[in-house]
């Protein structure tokens, strides 16, 4: 299934690393060590497009097994797993299929069974926790209620990370929290209470708050899920509007194929816990790959743009 | 905006006006208010009964208020000069029992106020993790068993109530612990050291032991003066001070423990912290008061009601919400009924009825 936009490739850095496991899994071409032009070292794999431009990670997973401390079975187990630098990538799968999971192991909020998770190049553990904060901005699926804060309140506590203990707020904090209003067009909730706001608002809210982290790199677990047409596009707007402007790493749970097909530029294709498929989506998505990951019969259009038509579900002899 | 150095001043003032609002300042003045009132009828009346002048002479006495004899008296045990009759009633026996209440209410609301937040549970209080049931057990154990270390008994009160608390983080703790794990294993633990606490009346043979140990159990106020204050001052303000740095850690308890994760706080350590905080000021309240039920788990309903969810004001409100009900309800505990009863009598039948409403009133309850 893998069609070679995952080849991995090892720099002939002078340190042997064990990370050499990994380069049987597609045609590997060798580095040579100039790559370190963009500022830091490349003792890892990368990840290669077809034309063999090198795609830089800014998180990888490697040799990842997760599993949760209450149960036995893994649920994720992936040999390797790009999160291209500066680009959209959208986790698609089957419900279950452990693109939660994965992202909590990409987040630090699961600690791997085995394997490692780098943000580039530094394992996720040897981050200090607001040091991790101030790199990464997590949005969870569904957030804990909180009712009586209002929006502002709210981002302002996405500046925690750059906070010091006893620090009051700095103009910078003051701009960052602006900045993040404006993006995620909260502006006239500002002072609404968030137990006052709807479901789309307070995603809005909660996304507003994890833009004013200010991190390089953004993971969010489902933004759209339980959002009505509008507020989906204005989450998917502003996803990618500050991955444009700012050049924000996004890693983006969608439950929707056709919307993540659309909107990404990277997809990776989950099934039972296992990398199905990683690639743009124009190349990946076929009608094998949702008859086999999502069960379904469909057509796919790739012209003029790409487009998925679901047409039923398979039954299980089917797949 | 002028300058950078404007902008500075300007972003200062907004944090300060962030959440020191009206209502808060409103809410504080009235508590003092009620504080002093309250203190101002203990004062006055009992079995030595003076006018309100009187009284009001005695406490504003300055040969007393600015002499560093009586004080020292008061605060380090030392002699104290020669005072009138009335003078010496209103200093050294009803004015040091308000300011204990006064002590006993802060650090108590305080207390609940973080075990709320910490666990996120609107139905958390000191005693729902352990602290009470551990300190009370403890208490009746020197009282019936280890008679010789009656002295000690406020420090045995604290290391009882630790003691429990850390039982019910061990049996929670498991790859760390969540509110719901904590406070299943506070009330288990709280049911066994009870079953202790009534299977150890049984051993107390005479009835001032068992009578000293309701009154611990039940929470009074009844006799106590400047020695307890001279025991809780100093671990209740240094309680109060860390209580108060933290509450903006609190408040991003509150958003969840995933969201506060993410935002890169060291969860388990804040929150083992701020609980050993909170048990801390517990711990100042029962050696010095008892177990005053309902208390820690009432005031900051009703402080969160009034001014709302704001840690940074929902701590300020406590520190004052909670010595004037403590001294209120000790008026009335020591007057009302002719007879002194514990003043966690009081604040139980008060404390109780209001919960009532409050759940009746809300929609939901439990999670805050």
């Amino acid at each position: 299934m893998n069609r070679g936009q995952a080849n991995d490739e090892k720099t002939t850095d002078s340190e042997p690393t064990d990370e050499t496991a990994a380069t049987d899994r597609g045609d590997s071409q060798s580095m040579t060590g100039d790559l370190s032009a963009d500022g830091y070292e490349h003792t890892r794999e990368q990840a290669v497009d077809e034309d063999g431009d090198i795609v830089d990670s800014a998180l990888v997973g490697d040799e990842l097994e997760l599993s949760y401390p209450t149960t036995e079975e893994t649920i994720v187990d992936c040999e390797r797993l790009d999160i291209p630098e500066g680009e959209v990538t959208a986790l698609v799968g089957p419900n279950g299929s452990g693109k939660s999971t994965l992202l909590k192991a990409l987040s630090n909020h699961l600690e791997p069974e085995e394997g490692v998770v780098k943000l580039r190049g530094d394992e996720l553990q040897s981050f200090g926790q607001k040091e991790l904060a101030r790199e990464l901005g997590v949005l969870s699926q569904e957030n804990d209620p909180v009712g009586s804060i209002t929006v502002e309140d709210l981002v302002y506590y996405g500046r925690y990370p750059h906070r010091g203990f006893f620090d009051g707020v700095s103009q910078a904090d003051q701009e960052a929290v602006d900045r993040a209003i404006d993006l995620a067009g909260v502006n006239h909730l500002r002072n609404t209470e968030l137990g006052q706001l709807s479901g789309g608002q307070k995603q809005l809210a909660w996304i507003a708050m994890v833009l004013a982290q200010d991190t390089d790199i953004l993971l969010l677990d489902e933004p759209t899920t339980f959002l009505d047409l509008h507020h989906q596009f204005r989450v998917l707007e502003t996803v990618r509007q500050l991955n444009e402007q700012k050049d924000v790493t996004v890693a983006i749970i969608l439950h929707d194929i056709s919307q993540a097909a659309r909107f990404a530029d990277y997809l990776i294709a989950l099934h039972d816990g296992v990398l199905y498929d990683w690639g743009p989506p124009e190349e990946i998505v076929t009608e094998q790959l949702l008859a086999d990951v999502f069960g379904v019969e469909a057509s796919v259009q790739y012209d003029p743009e790409l487009q998925i038509l679901p047409k039923r579900a398979l039954s299980e002899r089917q797949r | 905006m002028a300058g950078s150095n404007s902008v500075e001043t300007q972003s200062v003032v907004h944090d300060r006006e962030g959440w020191v609002t009206k209502p808060l300042v409103l809410f504080c003045l009235t508590s003092t208010l009620i504080t002093m009132a309250a203190g101002f009828i203990q004062v006055s009346f009992g079995s030595f009964s003076m006018t309100f002048l009187e009284v009001a002479q005695a406490v504003t006495e300055p040969t007393i208020l600015f002499n560093l004899d009586t004080w020292s008296g008061f605060l380090f045990g030392t002699e104290l000069p020669e005072m009138e009759r009335g003078e010496l009633i209103v200093w050294s026996i009803r004015l040091p029992r308000v300011f204990v209440a006064i002590i006993a209410g802060a650090t108590l609301a305080i207390s609940g106020a973080i075990f709320q937040a910490v666990t996120r549970n609107e139905l958390a209080s000191p005693f729902i993790l352990g602290v009470s049931a551990g300190a009370g057990f403890a208490v009746l154990a020197t009282l019936v068993v280890f008679s010789g270390l009656t002295g000690f008994l406020p420090l045995i009160a604290a290391l009882g109530g630790t003691v429990a608390f850390l039982v019910v983080y061990v049996i929670a703790w498991k790859n760390g612990t969540s509110p719901v794990r904590l406070v299943l294993a506070g009330v288990i633990v709280n049911m066994i050291f009870q079953s202790l606490q009534q299977g150890l009346f049984f051993f107390a043979d005479d009835l001032g032991v068992v009578q000293t140990a309701i009154s611990w159990l039940t929470g009074s106020l009844t006799g106590t003066g400047w020695p307890e204050v001279r025991i809780a001052i100093l671990p209740a303000i240094l309680a109060i001070v860390i209580a108060l740095a933290g509450s903006r850690q609190l408040n991003l308890l509150l958003l969840g423990e995933r969201t506060a994760r993410s935002l890169g706080m060291r969860i388990e350590l804040v929150r083992f912290a701020l609980s050993a905080v909170a048990i801390l000021a517990a711990s100042v309240a029962i050696s010095i008061a008892g177990i005053v039920s309902f208390f820690g788990l009432v005031v900051p309903h009703i402080v969160r009601n009034t001014i709302g969810g704001d840690y940074r004001q929902l701590m300020i409100g406590c520190l004052f919400a909670g010595p004037a009900l403590m001294v209120t309800a000790d008026v009335g505990a020591r007057l009302a009924l002719g007879t002194q009863m514990p003043v966690g009598v009081v604040t139980g039948l008060l404390g109780g009825p209001y919960f009532l409403y409050l759940m009746r009133k809300q929609r939901s309850m439990g999670e805050l």
